[in-house]
């Protein structure tokens, strides 16, 4: 038994408490792992885990290390999601794999990189990390989306992930390039942002594939 | 719209191009003014305004200029010479297939580094070229200042500034017009990119522009290129330059198109931070801050509503209510009608032929009362409206307010300006439907112009009606036939195949219309308006002379009978009015509009009426835009939905109207 069955078991377990639910036989049910009842005993073993009268509960060690887990599972789907924008069954698949891998210091990075994202694509909460902590409310996030400064801001391109590639030709021809300035003018009716004297208006679909460092 | 422009439709017009001139062409961004320098420089009036697109053919004219002729060409603005939709191509397809001695690229002063992003891809094609920079005053006003003979300098060419519409700097252009150079800048790319360039140059064929240039467009994967190097060099060349990229594309993770147009950004950028200079300009102008409020989620409504109540008034009442009045009654009614008559009846014996010109279906009575005392004063009108409209910079604000509800017929805020210029001219409008991306676009534009955008001359006859009625008549009307519009929209963004493009469309600055271009436009349309429709009314008399004289015409009633009067409830006459109005539907309005005035039309009638001739298709000359951009098949196929529709439309709010008891 692996690091990787007891992370899988923590995680179920983690989900299921969300939901209200400690019985065995619903951890047992998503945990993804074969030779589901010796992976638990593992890992009560290890004493992330007691079980009385069919009901499972976190140690306090068990719980840190299951919202590490979550925390990088979700910051997974998040970039997945967002940046890369993977299909959906890549990105569970990805995100899964993911999570195992992660080291810290890349955890905290994908996390800032997302500008602490409180939430994973499906709406459930991301577990804080300690880089997220040291955000204090007035601290700028690193790259944020066109879509997500307020108007009147602006903001230095750091990418953009279009959806085709003439979009980005069509863009690179405006001279919406990365290392450009562009000011978001307004974002109703229609978003419409100023680069150099031009003004344009573009889709919201566009604005939510630039990203921007706000300056 | 450049209704006026339709005899040039399909051919570049050739006819004042001496083809033994030196020959020049003007190119650059869009909205840069190289229309008002066209002008300018050969005398010959091109519609001028203030959005991105208005040019959307080649123009050929002849430069007068000191030192001998030349024929000059006025191009459709492009962004980039990779073209990215059908007006882009036709200026790059001009410049690969044409030899010029001239390329006058003409750029927007306050946008700098857009403008020498065409000039490297200029230099680059190794073309003797120069550049104008327009608009000078703009940028000044906005704290721009830039070297010029430093610029000049840098790319080994003159550069000439300009203020185009103060005819300032045009001396200079038609000198340096003489003098063009081939630029000494060349921007070398990444190594992977000249090693590719090197390797597909030799497979290319001549050309207008430099085999340099032609690879680095082919490297960017430009596909409009591969059916004219197919039938240059054929398809085992075509092939292997295909490789080529291939290769060269493998070294990149990003597109190659991408990578390329990155490097000249850097490049345009370190000489824009070399010759321009800009201070910060705090006070906002007042234009500026109009132009905001606009396109604001609030207060844009609002001023849309004044320029909608604008429109009415300077349209509807004043075009359609005093003009009319002063044309048909003073004008027509006391003088020509009696005067025409009194002449022909003493000059010509033959009752036949007097009724031919002044009877009930006239020549003169009928075909040029309803040209020139109905329809001309409310176009008029609305030329002179719409073409302040137009020179404002409102129109692509107006695409920002509407985005979210041509969203519903699978098209976005960019198709508004078709659209809207449909107001004017539906013909015209449906050529300016190549500047949207897709087909599918461009398609469901053209079937929603030609079912329910009311052209110029028959929203005025329609308005003068309306008035009469009752605001709620107007809004039944105008309700119908937007919601009949959403839900063909919206069902043919269904059925067509293909996607949606993206809405990106640049927003000209607010500015006062200049009257001069005013008034030269609205007489050029004025003049297109007589020559096209006035022929085709005479046509339609003729026809109902022709049909009454043989009792075709109350066979004709007495047929549509069913769905005239009973169906839709309507006198039976007005089965005349729907005749004419296959020919052109203002024509068929004019028709309407005299029934009305007879009192034979109570208000349900009148805007059962004005729904169905709304839905007609615009006229002949529409149908054969239709045929020529979009096909035969589709021209007939779109034409035999929309009469159906049109009518049904029309049957089903009379059952409505009827079935509620609401009376107008």
């Amino acid at each position: 038994m692996s690091e990787i069955h007891i992370d899988e078991i923590l995680e179920a377990v983690w989900t299921e408490m969300e939901e209200g639910r400690d019985a065995v036989e619903g951890v047992l049910d998503i945990a993804e792992v074969e030779e589901k009842h010796e992976a638990l005993e593992l890992v009560k073993k290890a004493g992330f885990l007691v079980e009385t009268g069919g009901r499972l509960k976190l140690t306090p060690e068990g719980e840190r290390r299951a919202r590490l887990i979550i925390r990088r599972h979700r910051l997974a789907e998040r970039l997945f999601s967002e940046v890369l924008q993977l299909e959906t069954h890549h990105i569970e698949s990805n995100a899964c794999t993911f999570e195992h891998l992660l080291s810290p210091e890349v955890t905290e990075s994908v996390c800032t990189f997302l500008s602490h994202p409180p939430t994973c694509p499906h709406g459930k909460p991301i577990p804080r990390g300690e880089c997220c902590e040291k955000l204090k409310p007035h601290q700028k996030p690193l790259v944020m989306r066109l879509s997500d400064l307020a108007p009147g801001d602006y903001g230095r391109i750091v990418f953009i992930t279009p959806k085709n590639h003439a979009r980005l030709d069509r863009l690179g021809s405006m001279g919406i390039m990365p290392d450009s300035v562009i000011k978001l003018h307004q974002k109703r009716p229609s978003y419409v942002i100023e680069i150099g004297e031009t003004t344009l208006a573009i889709d919201s679909e566009i604005s939510n594939e630039i990203f921007v460092r706000k300056v | 719209m450049d209704c006026h422009d339709k005899s040039q439709i399909g051919k570049e017009s050739g006819k004042s191009g001496d083809e033994s001139f030196p020959r020049a062409a003007l190119a650059g961004n869009p909205n840069v003014g190289k229309s008002v320098i066209f002008g300018l420089l050969t005398g010959k009036y091109v519609t001028v305004s203030n959005y991105p697109g208005t040019s959307v053919e080649v123009t050929r004219g002849t430069a007068k200029l000191p030192g001998g002729n030349m024929t000059l060409l006025d191009t459709p603005g492009v962004n980039s010479f990779t073209p990215m939709s059908e007006d882009e191509r036709v200026t790059r397809d001009i410049l690969l297939k044409e030899r010029f001695d001239a390329i006058v690229q003409v750029g927007d002063a306050k946008n700098l580094k857009r403008v020498l992003m065409l000039t490297v891809q200029l230099a680059e094609m190794g073309n003797p070229f120069f550049l104008v920079l327009n608009m000078g005053d703009e940028a000044a006003s906005r704290g721009i200042t830039i070297d010029y003979e430093k610029l000049a300098g840098v790319f080994g060419v003159e550069v000439v500034p300009a203020i185009a519409t103060q005819k300032k700097g045009i001396d200079r252009i038609s000198k340096a017009i003489r003098n063009p150079m081939k630029s000494a800048f060349s921007l070398r790319y990444n190594e992977h990119i000249e090693r590719g360039i090197a390797s597909m140059e030799p497979l290319l064929p001549e050309s207008g522009i430099s085999k340099r240039s032609l690879a680095l467009m082919l490297l960017a994967g430009d596909n409009s290129l591969v059916s004219w190097l197919n039938s240059e060099v054929g398809l085992d060349v075509v092939k292997k330059i295909e490789l080529i990229r291939q290769e060269v594309d493998d070294h990149f993770s990003e597109s190659l198109g991408y990578v390329i147009s990155h490097e000249r950004v850097r490049a345009v950028e370190g000489v824009v931070r070399q010759v321009m200079t800009t201070e910060t300009v705090r006070k906002t102008s007042l234009a500026v801050r109009l132009g905001s409020w606009s396109m604001h989620p609030v207060w844009g409504l609002p001023i849309l509503l004044a320029v909608l109540y604008a429109m009415f008034v300077v349209v509807g009442q004043f075009g359609a209510g005093t003009l009319v009045d002063f044309f048909e009654e003073t004008i027509f009614g006391n003088y020509v009608n009696p005067w025409s008559e009194k002449i022909v009846k003493a000059l010509i014996p033959i009752p036949i032929l007097q009724e031919l010109i002044v009877g009930e279906y006239g020549l003169i009575t009928m075909a040029i009362t309803y040209a020139i005392a109905i329809v001309l004063p409310i176009t008029g009108a609305f030329f002179i409206f719409f073409g302040a409209l137009e020179d404002s910079g409102y129109l692509p604000r107006l695409a920002i307010m509407m985005d979210k509800i041509f969203r519903v017929m699978g098209l976005n805020g960019k198709a508004v300006l078709p659209m809207i210029l449909g107001l004017g001219c539906d013909t015209m409008a449906t050529m300016t439907a190549r500047i949207l991306d897709t087909k599918k676009e461009r398609i469901i534009v053209t079937l929603l112009l030609a079912l329910g955008v009311p052209c110029s001359a028959q929203i005025g006859v329609i308005l003068g009606m309306l008035a009469k009625v009752s605001l709620a008549g107007t809004l039944i009307w105008g309700g119908t036939v937007i919601g009949v519009m959403l839900l063909v929209g919206f069902l043919a963004a269904k059925v067509l195949p293909g996607g949606e493009s993206d809405f990106l469309l640049e927003i000209p600055p607010l500015r006062v219309p200049k009257i001069t271009n005013l008034l030269v436009k609205t007489l050029g349309r004025i003049e297109w308006y007589l020559k096209e429709a006035v022929p085709l009314f005479i046509l339609g008399t003729f026809v109902l002379f022709v049909a009454d004289k043989i009792k075709l015409l109350e066979v004709i009633e007495r047929v549509t009978a069913p769905i005239v009067v009973s169906f839709m409830g309507l006198p039976a006459k007005a089965a005349e009015s729907f005749l004419i109005g296959f020919l052109r539907r203002d024509y068929g309005a004019a028709g309407l509009f005299k029934l009305a005035e007879a009192g034979m039309m109570d208000g349900v009638q009148i805007v059962v009426s004005l729904i169905t001739v709304t839905l007609f298709v615009p006229c002949i000359a529409n149908f054969f835009m239709i045929a020529k951009e979009r096909g035969v098949k589709m021209a007939i196929a779109m034409s035999a939905f929309i009469f159906p529709v049109a009518f049904l439309v029309g049957g089903l709010a009379n059952g409505i109207l009827r079935g509620f008891g609401v009376t107008l």
